[in-house]
């Protein structure tokens, strides 16, 4: 992995920290010593990076989640029959009136995949993407189908598929959580969506949120920084003296050294945050102007910073359970939510190429649903979960391929359905995993992120 | 937890569904015309591999697949042909020519169809079936297809098992319970009490040495935060250092099983077994305002040591039990709680089958560690749980009726019990009912305008108006309007509804029948608008229950694969079968509940003692003598000492089912008092300490870490948490899109805390909280760094330092004795010489820095003091238990 952005480094942060602190020479010995990122920790470290099954293509996941369901029909999926009939006031079966898509289709780049304008910036970066026009989930309720796209059950309870992959892989990362959920708001099901649920519970999602506090509990409360130093370094002393008659329990050592971790995090997330050594020119590709700190464009260059920096799985989600993709009055509203991600999710894709970085790094591009190609009401459209579009890029995939056909007007699916489970499926494979051996033991049963589904999409692999 | 295969079903499927949903459930009577018309053929009945070959493999293929266009019960028979019954496969249809020809696969009609070959028939004509099905009936033909639908009675041919009971009642759990004598052990003045005999003859079997006891101020923090979940005060440990009494230890325990706190504190621990919540947990999880009554009920429930056996029944079926005072009669109503705090789902209560199913998860986990629904979609692959045993209890729980909180779409509870009676009782249940029918009256409306939308096209596009068409059935929908109040829903004697009534459905397919115009349904949209905001500028309070009372009593049939449109047998209301089968009789009054709480309180029930006694084993010891404290079937994992599990589920029996008397009887023996201490002898033999050579150190949990640290900085509240304040009912709006969310603080203990179950207080989030989804037992112990960050820098936490340093500060005039006192606030022991010397040099140095930030001089102190107890309470001392 990249580390060129790295924050100072450790081993001199934690010299400067402790020496200077009142008590203690041999804390930071003691610190430094476990010091080495990923290659001293135990066994028992649950993040510990992993290796999966089989020599991954990528090795991290950049999800991007668009809650509200976006429409296939006016995005990736182009039915020139729908545009015909609709224009020619026909109906479908005789009964529903069908709606033309309001952007307009063109081939793109040299493959030639059909994009609307809807998404001008990322129909740019065709020739990286693999479009499938053929997902299918099994509930078209936002709720249930947001945890279908995130869990894979539209029923339970059951652990996100970023959970699933921090369990599998570790994280190449102790500073920072291996799983960050960037969402300004929350989306349908509120926190359930990044929930480890059975699985341990350092898998849970981190939800960073741009502002005063990041993360809860980030900031530095005590008075100084000294002063902090200085309740570590007593912190320690009292604990390390607790644990001399009490040798052998690993559960006491690594409580001591989740303060270090809780440290590094401190220090090192406003790091990742702050985007003032970023050029112009990067801070142009996504659309920001300097000293913004809100917005996708924001989100996808911080999800690029963590990426950098060995963050395993990064959620980005653009808005929350209301005022979102959820057309059913007026499709005209996707144009300003589209506005809103298009430059910035292009961008994130140029500059993940540029810097060699999106060939181990897998981008989805997804949805919980997608959207009737009949009107409701006048302008809108309904949840359509039977068949629609999202696509993926970067470690793993083909780039500039179509997978999947639905009919005539994008209504069902025509050839080579993808179910959710086979898109979880599939996104595990890039990783390195089969999918069907990826389990957590729960409840005397072992449980996994595909069920008992779930097939991975071969055509589509690099 | 087996519940999958819920989210996976693929469109055929659900076509195939819809053809078949009306039929399947005719079988039964179809089985018993065929087998009386048929005289029985000559020949060897099917043995029982063939009938399971026929059952598991063949019978749920066809009923899927075929019965849809082939069955007595089909809408429409196609080509004459019955593949229902044995005898209508070889007769065949149409074409003249048997189905098929049994063992001879290759001339057989219905082989070749399935097969898809080039001639027709290809069936079904949904698909080809997968090539394993295809080869398992040709399997089947080549058998001679033994078919046990041919020779039965339908009552005979439900009679087969797909298990075999009496192989599988060998299980160790469904053994009746061994009461045997304390085993002989060389070292007999270890022995506090007989659990040690068994706990030493053990150790002692496998070479293992047990540790020495814990010392006194060890034990008293242990035995303390153990049942009231609080520190020990000061005054209490020095009170029982002092006791010198051979006894001393056993008065201290007498006194915490007397203090209020422990029924907070064991109270809690059952609220995690029933995955308590304040809210529904449906896509917009609305709150419960009266569920909190439950949460008292049980904290009440253990302080007075209700015997266990009672507390089930009461929680079960409370509404059905004999009362003395009316009191009486709302307490046990309450604790009803327990069926209704069930999972709901969805945002237009169409899923109740899915809260019912909830209900049977945790009743079988708590109750009898089983995991029944599993059940749910197919026999039960591991333990002897068929189906029909599902569907049974499932009958129970359907003729039941169960408060509903209000969702999304439907927004008004309903069905909630008056904890009053007489007028104002009345005056409550009418306001409720009227909202309920509102609700659906809306809801039809809000359908039939669409309808009517279409009406009104369909009459400008065609001459003739669109009424002309009409059925009788649409005009007899139609006749149902008129004032609100007298519609729908209203349930009546001849109509009743089951605790599963979809009552969205209803109202969609009542609606679609409209002749009425888009203008009229506005008209009277409004009116009930109107009406219902009347109500809620009026509204009628009253004390009421979250409460399960009967319903319709009926017996269910069988959800096939889980899925409610796919109606196979219906099973009579009963009890396991491999827990003895009781049947709810055919002529019972009312749900059965009763007898099902019987069944499951019942001394001869093998289960329901022994997961009890597990559970009280597992809260004091960290682990259970079953470590799997929710699964006592096949795949959970076996006793580690089976005699002692069922010597200590006899006693408990034996008490009048005294959750405290197993208390003493466990704390006072020599296992509980042992040191927590390591000895790498006893280690390399038994590393996981499944033997206790030692007691186990763990982790205060969620609730213990917020209570002690509010205990000792003087905080703490403890009085009775009542009711949250949740906004009033008639200002509700929650949606899926703005779900309810909220966060009410308190000083008052953590279990008081309003509780989510769509997102959890962020200190349970953190600390891990219970579940309050689905069971919890044990709590995770996690150690992570976001813990670390809460202890160092939240708002909260800094506050209690704070006035922690306050109360030690205002308690003592110089530093020694305030260290010391926070020591022994905190830790339970005096602080050390060198440990004083370390703060006053500690607090020092921090005044000095406190200086160079420009502190208020007044400040200096109590700052520095704070900055010192932080770390007192951030310390693993402070966090962990010996």
């Amino acid at each position: 992995m990249t580390l060129s952005n790295s924050p100072i480094p450790r081993r001199q942060l934690l010299r400067s920290l402790f020496s200077g602190s009142i008590m203690m020479p041999a804390v930071f010995a003691h610190l430094l010593a476990a010091d080495g990122r990923a290659m001293e920790l135990g066994e028992d470290n649950p993040l510990a990076p992993k290796r999966p099954h089989f020599t991954p293509k990528a090795k991290r996941v950049i999800f991007i989640y668009l809650p509200g369901g976006f429409s296939h029909v006016d995005s990736f999926d182009y039915k020139s029959k729908l545009i015909e009939d609709a224009n020619k006031g026909r109906l479908y079966q005789g009964r529903r009136v069908l709606l033309a898509p309001l952007w307009e289709f063109k081939p793109r780049g040299k493959s030639g995949t059909m994009i609307s304008d809807l998404f001008p910036h990322i129909a740019e970066c065709a020739d990286e993407v693999c479009v499938i026009n053929s997902l299918r989930g099994d509930h078209n309720d936002h709720y249930q189908a947001t945890l279908g796209i995130h869990t894979g059950s539209v029923t339970f309870k059951r652990p996100s598929i970023g959970s699933w992959v921090s369990y599998g892989l570790g994280t190449e990362n102790q500073n920072l959580p291996s799983f960050v959920v960037l969402a300004p708001q929350l989306p349908y099901a509120g926190t359930q969506v990044w929930d480890a649920d059975f699985l341990p519970a350092v898998h849970q999602g981190t939800r960073v949120v741009a502002g005063e506090e990041p993360v809860p509990n980030l900031n530095r409360r005590s008075p100084s920084a000294k002063i902090q130093e200085a309740e570590l370094s007593l912190l320690e002393r009292f604990n390390l003296r607790h644990q001399r008659s009490r040798a052998h329990d690993s559960e006491l050592a690594a409580r001591i050294k989740t303060y270090e971790t809780a440290f590094g995090m401190q220090q090192e997330m406003p790091e990742v945050l702050d985007l003032s050594k970023e050029t112009e020119a990067t801070l142009k590709l996504y659309g920001l102007e300097r000293g913004q700190r809100t917005g996708f464009g924001w989100q996808c260059l911080v999800a690029r910073r963590m990426a950098e920096r060995g963050v395993r799985f990064i959620e980005l989600i653009d808005v929350g359970a209301s005022k979102n993709w959820d057309a059913h009055s007026d499709m005209k509203s996707h144009q300003p939510l589209a506005r809103n991600v298009d430059k910035a999710t292009a961008g994130l894709l140029k500059d993940l190429k540029s810097r060699g970085m999106l060939d181990e790094t897998l981008v989805v591009f997804t949805t919980e649903f997608g959207r009737t190609p009949t009107a409701e009401g006048d302008y809108g459209r309904g949840h359509h979960c039977y068949a629609y579009s999202s696509w993926l890029a970067g470690g793993g995939i083909k780039g500039g391929i179509v997978y999947g056909k639905t009919d005539d007007y994008g209504m069902k699916i025509a050839e080579d359905e993808v179910h959710v489970h086979d898109f979880h499926a599939t996104i595990l494979h890039c990783l390195g995993f089969d999918h069907t051996k990826l389990t957590f033991r729960h409840g005397g049963r072992d449980f996994r992120l595909t069920d008992v589904h779930g097939s991975v999409v071969k055509a589509i692999l690099a | 937890m087996l519940k999958h295969g819920e989210s996976t079903k693929p469109a055929k499927a659900i076509i195939k569904t819809l053809t078949l949903s009306v039929m399947v459930g005719g079988l039964l009577l179809m089985q018993d015309v065929a087998s009386r018309a048929t005289s029985q053929e000559a020949g060897k009945e099917p043995s029982r591999e063939e009938i399971e070959f026929f059952e598991k493999k063949i019978r749920p293929v066809l009923a899927d697949n075929c019965y849809g266009c082939h069955s007595a019960q089909a809408k429409k028979l196609m080509g004459q042909l019955l593949l229902d019954s044995r005898e209508g496969m070889l007769k065949g249809g149409t074409s003249g020519q048997p189905a098929l020809i049994p063992g001879d696969p290759e001339n057989s009609l219905l082989i070749k169809a399935i097969r898809y070959t080039d001639s027709k028939p290809q069936m079904p004509p949904a698909g080809k079936l997968p090539d394993q099905v295809i080869k398992d009936f040709e399997q089947w033909v080549k058998m001679g297809a033994p078919d046990p639908r041919k020779s039965q009675t339908a009552a005979a041919s439900t009679d087969w098992q797909p298990y075999d009971f009496n192989e599988a009642k060998k299980f160790w759990s469904f053994q009746p319970i061994k009461d045997s004598s304390p085993p002989q052990v060389k070292d007999t003045a270890w022995v506090k009490t007989p659990i040690d005999n068994f706990i030493l003859a053990k150790l002692e079997e496998k070479g293992l040495k047990p540790l020495g006891e814990a010392d006194k101020r060890t034990l008293i923090r242990r035995a303390t935060f153990d049942l009231t979940g609080l520190p020990p005060t000061p005054e209490e440990v020095e009170a029982f250092l002092n006791d010198k009494s051979p006894n001393a230890f056993e008065k201290v325990v007498d006194r915490l099983l007397a203090s209020s706190a422990y029924g907070e504190k064991w109270g809690r621990h059952w609220l995690d077994v029933v995955r308590y919540a304040d809210t529904a947990g449906c896509n917009s999880d609305f709150p419960i305002p009266s569920a909190y009554k439950y949460r008292n009920y049980v904290i009440k429930s253990f302080n007075e040591d209700k015997p266990y056996d009672q507390f089930i029944r009461e929680q079960i079926a409370g509404d059905l039990l004999p009362s003395k005072t009316e009191a009486e009669s709302f307490e046990k109503l309450i604790a009803t709680g327990y069926i209704a705090i069930s999972r709901r789902f969805g945002s237009r209560n169409k899923e109740f089958h899915l809260t019912i199913d909830d209900t049977i998860d945790n009743l079988g986990k708590a109750f009898l560690g089983l995991s029944i629904s599993c059940a749910r979609c197919h026999d039960h692959k591991f333990d002897p749980i068929p189906m029909r045993d599902y569907y049974a209890l499932y009958g129970i729980f359907n003729s039941s009726r169960y408060a509903f909180p209000g969702q999304e779409i439907y927004p008004h509870p309903a069905d909630f019990v008056a904890l009053a009676s007489g007028r104002e009782a009345e005056r409550f249940y009418s306001y409720q009912k009227e909202l309920t029918e509102l609700d659906d009256r809306k809801e039809f409306l809000t359908a039939e305008k669409g309808y009517a939308a279409r009406n009104k096209k369909l009459k400008q596009q065609q001459a003739k108006p669109a009424q002309s068409t009409a059925s009788s059935e649409t005009k007899a929908a139609n006749e149902q309007k008129g004032s609100p109040n007298h519609l729908l829903r209203g349930e009546t004697a001849s109509d009743p509804k089951p605790a599963d009534f979809d009552r969205d459905a209803d109202n969609w397919s009542r609606a679609a029948k409209t002749t009425r115009m888009p203008e009229e349904v506005e008209a009277e949209l409004r009116e009930v608008r109107a009406r219902i905001a009347q109500l809620h500028d009026n509204p009628v309070k009253v004390e009421k229950a979250y409460a399960v009372v009967d319903g319709y009593a009926h017996n269910a049939r069988i959800h096939r694969r889980g899925d409610r449109n796919n109606l196979g047998d219906e099973v009579p209301r009963g009890f396991l079968t491999i827990l003895g089968g009781q049947k709810v009789p055919a002529d019972y009054k009312g749900s059965g509940r009763d007898l099902l709480a019987g069944w499951i309180a019942d001394p001869k029930n093998p289960l329901t003692a022994r997961v009890m006694v597990n559970r009280i084993w597992q809260y004091h010891f960290g682990q259970g003598l079953v470590k799997t404290p929710n699964d006592f079937g096949t795949r959970g994992a076996a006793p580690t000492h089976p005699e002692l599990l069922d010597w200590l589920a006899a006693r408990l029996i034996e008490s009048g089912w005294s959750v405290k008397k197993m208390h003493r009887l466990i704390m006072l023996s020599r296992v509980y008092q042992l040191a927590s201490a390591h000895d790498p002898k006893q280690a390399a033999i038994d590393v996981n300490n499944d033997y206790l050579w030692r007691f186990n150190r763990r982790r205060l949990s969620a609730e213990e870490i917020r209570d002690a640290i509010m205990a000792v900085s003087g905080t703490l509240d403890r009085t009775m948490g009542g009711e949250h304040p949740f906004p009033p009912e008639n200002t509700w709006r929650y949606t899926q899109h703005e779900p309810f969310f909220a966060l009410y603080e308190t000083n008052r203990r953590s279990l008081y805390l309003m509780q989510q179950r769509l997102k959890k207080h962020p200190f349970f989030e953190i600390f891990d909280g219970a579940d309050q989804s689905s069971i919890t037992a044990p709590r995770n112990q996690s150690t992570t760094p976001l813990q670390a960050l809460f202890l160092m820098n939240n708002a909260w936490l800094h506050e209690q330092a704070d006035q922690f340093a306050v109360r030690v500060g205002m308690a003592y005039d110089n530093w020694r004795e305030r260290i010391d006192y926070a020591f022994r606030l905190a830790y339970g022991r005096p602080a050390k010489d060198e440990e004083i010397k370390e703060a006053m040099a500690y607090l020092r140095k921090v005044r000095e820095e406190l200086q160079a930030v420009k502190t208020a001089p007044d400040r200096l102190r109590r700052a520095s003091l704070a900055s010192y107890l932080r770390v007192l309470l951030s310390s693993n001392e402070f966090l962990y238990l010996d």
